[in-house]
């Protein structure tokens, strides 16, 4: 019913240009993450949805209408912003009730004094008290209705800016990095009960964030954007293992994918002199880049593909990271292992990786993944 | 005695100064005119009964007075009867030098009315006031349009002109409108603060855009946004600027001077204070005093019941 279309979107401040022509579908009831470092226009993305900012070129339309023109209070969108913006001399139950305030009551209803002994005001107000302590159970701030913002934690404003958007039913909700000044435990915890109220509202949520893991976990679909454009825009899974850019590959993943130079010589794929395959028939480029997640590369004894020192070591319990100088070129790659392997990767141990073709990924010299030389890449040995 | 024993020495000699003429005013309030003129008496006088002279030559016995009296004093001559008489109107006419100031102060001139129109017109001048400052501050820090910042160049401009440079012009058009002793000739050459528009400008700057795009999509136009919530945050900022603004027009005599001819009615407290200007007869400085006293009290006690609401105020700690 509410799909939300954004078709090449453009936007300027002065000589800057911060969108570049972005095009968006977002089905109705879809949880979307516009992810990407900062400054990349995923706010100003989510502002010109919410009608906070005109696009300079570009429209974005709400089910099938055009709202390009529409001012940010007629295009029923809900928004949660990063430092909450609650009404500071407003009580949380008044901050929860101004959306519905605005929209249901008339300009006469809403006066001081007078407004309460206007037709209807009462009834009206008894809705929207209602509406008010539905939203504050399903957020479990009942008890701090009469409170003023300044008395709460960073936690609870939080529930409140939640609730001031969901008091009311929005066509989505749209929301901007709602989680980044929380403690990390609360961040998690408040992770999983965002999605949680996706699925319990079925609504369509737009969400803006610079952290990777807000957006893998919680997303049906993650558009990963940097400088202006959207990259990629898919499922949180395709987008870790298949992405389409070098760039959203080392965005998204942590610790970073490993990246390394990738030569072709005649027939043969090499790393630092190492050959990979022989008998490749690939027409690609001579020069490109290997992509490797930590997961991918493996500690081996014999016939090693690249060696190293151990100079960094993460032992997270359940995990190993260990960051290994190349022998090579002195570039460091992040290696994961489990802790059984903790012995050998002592700091200063020299070890052996390798890894499976298969699991790697090859992107050209400007960063764009090269899928059908992969496929060669990998079959190649097969061949032989 | 710490090193910065000079600093506070200074400070106490400015207070001095400053508070030497309300010591002046408040003690003379309390005097007889003999204990003024002589400079005794200390701050509360020695409030000593006194005749006011004013009352006594007013009720001065004549013939017909002595003619009427003669039945109460039986068997006296005239002179006796005149001096009799005049003993019981010097009883009459006398009182406490405190009293006499105050009552005089309240009955030489329609105090009560003068305060009433302060009241009348400083209210006015302040809501009048924030009715223009807070949607042009409001437009002047929050919205982007073309040629703002050089409509707020003209605001600072016009911080630089003085009243008393324009005034003239400012008289004969309210003249000219046959505007000249109304209160409209009080109120409406204030109405537009620029001082009040920078004031809250700088203000507004502080507040989160945040809250007020949140207030956006809550659905309220540009004018709510002004009233519903820049209004109530920026309460610290409007006191600040109540104070200065009541202060400025409460005790102003140039442009009440100025546009009140002849009315009355119309006049405002420290019009009224002209009333006591000695002409002839020397001047009444007790219920001058006393007249001043009780202009200046209403300020002081709005300023420090302001003053806690100044500093608690409400802050914008609920932003973030």
């Amino acid at each position: 019913m509410s799909d939300l279309q954004i078709t090449s979107v453009t936007k300027d401040f002065g000589e800057t240009s911060v969108l570049k022509g972005v095009t968006l579908d977002v089905k109705d009831g879809e949880f979307i993450s516009l992810v990407g470092p900062s400054g990349c226009g995923k706010s100003t993305l989510l502002r010109i949805i919410a009608g906070l900012e005109t696009p300079t070129s570009g429209n974005i339309s709400i089910g099938g209408k055009d709202v390009t023109q529409l001012r940010a209070a007629d295009r029923n969108l809900s928004m949660v912003f990063q430092s909450y913006a609650l009404y500071p001399h407003l009580t949380v139950a008044e901050n929860i009730a101004v959306p519905l305030q605005m929209r249901q009551m008339t300009a006469l209803q809403r006066l001081p004094v007078l407004g309460t002994v206007m037709p209807g005001a009462r009834i009206q107000k008894q809705d929207i008290a209602e509406a008010v302590r539905n939203a504050a159970e399903m957020l479990e701030i009942g008890t701090l209705l009469d409170r003023k913002p300044g008395q709460l934690s960073g936690g609870q404003r939080q529930r409140v800016a939640l609730g001031r958007a969901l008091v009311r039913d929005p066509a989505a909700f749209l929301l901007d990095e709602p989680l980044s000044n929380l403690d990390a435990k609360l961040r998690v915890q408040t992770r999983a009960e965002i999605a949680e109220l996706h699925r319990r509202l079925k609504a369509t949520f737009i969400y803006v964030t610079h952290d990777q893991v807000e957006a893998m976990t919680m997303s049906d679909r993650i558009a990963v954007m940097m400088g202006g454009e959207i990259l990629q825009c898919a499922a949180p899974d395709v987008i870790y293992e298949d992405p389409d850019d070098i760039r959203v590959a080392e965005f998204i993943g942590s610790p970073k994918i490993n990246i390394l130079p990738v030569e072709r010589n005649g027939t043969e794929l090499t790393v630092f002199d190492q050959v990979l395959s022989s008998h490749f028939y690939g027409d690609s480029p001579k020069v490109m880049q290997l992509g490797l997640r930590p997961e991918a590369l493996r500690l081996t004894q014999s016939a090693p593909l690249l060696t190293g020192r151990v100079v960094h070591f993460e032992n997270l319990g359940s995990e190993v990271f260990a960051q290994v100088a190349l022998d090579s070129d002195g570039s460091r790659v992040t290696l994961r292992a489990m802790p059984a392997q903790r012995q050998s990767l002592g700091l200063g141990a020299q070890v052996g990786l390798t890894f499976d073709l298969s699991a790697a990924m090859i992107f050209d010299a400007e960063g764009a993944r090269l899928r059908r030389v992969e496929l060669a890449a990998t079959r190649a040995p097969e061949v032989a | 005695m710490t090193r910065d024993w000079w600093k506070h020495m200074v400070l106490i000699l400015g207070t001095i100064i400053v508070l030497a003429p309300f010591y002046m005013m408040v003690s003379y309030s309390f005097k007889s005119p003999g204990e003024i003129d002589r400079g005794e008496g200390g701050f509360f006088g020695r409030q000593e009964m006194m005749i006011d002279p004013r009352c006594a030559a007013l009720r001065q016995p004549d013939r017909a007075d002595i003619e009427a009296a003669r039945a109460r004093f039986a068997g006296q001559d005239d002179a006796s009867v005149q001096a009799s008489l005049l003993a019981e109107t010097e009883a009459d006419c006398s009182m406490r030098p405190v009293l006499f100031n105050y009552s005089k102060a309240f009955t030489e001139a329609p105090l009560i009315r003068y305060l009433l129109n302060g009241v009348i017109v400083t209210v006015s001048i302040f809501l009048i006031q924030i009715v223009v400052a807070l949607p042009a501050a409001y437009a002047l820090s929050k919205l982007k349009f073309w040629g703002r910042d050089a409509v707020f160049g003209l605001v600072l401009f016009c911080l630089l002109i003085p009243v008393h440079a324009i005034a003239l012009p400012l008289y004969i058009g309210l003249a000219k409108l046959g505007l000249t002793n109304t209160y409209a000739a009080l109120v409406v050459p204030w109405t537009i603060s620029v001082f009040g528009i920078f004031l809250m400008r700088q203000f507004f700057m502080t507040v989160p855009d945040d809250l007020i795009d949140a207030a956006r999509m809550d659905g309220m136009s540009e004018l709510a946004i002004v009233w519903r919530v820049m209004l109530p945050t920026a309460i610290p900022a409007l006191l600040a600027f109540a104070i200065f603004s009541v202060v400025a027009h409460w005790n102003d005599y140039f442009w009440p001077r100025i546009v009140v001819t002849g009315n009355r009615d119309l006049f405002t407290p420290p019009l009224g204070l002209r009333e006591f200007k000695g002409d002839g007869d020397g001047s009444f400085f007790g219920p001058m005093m006393a007249t001043a006293t009780v202009i200046v009290t209403p300020l002081i006690v709005a300023f420090l019941l302001a003053q806690r609401r100044f500093i608690e105020g409400i802050t914008l700690s609920g932003m973030k």
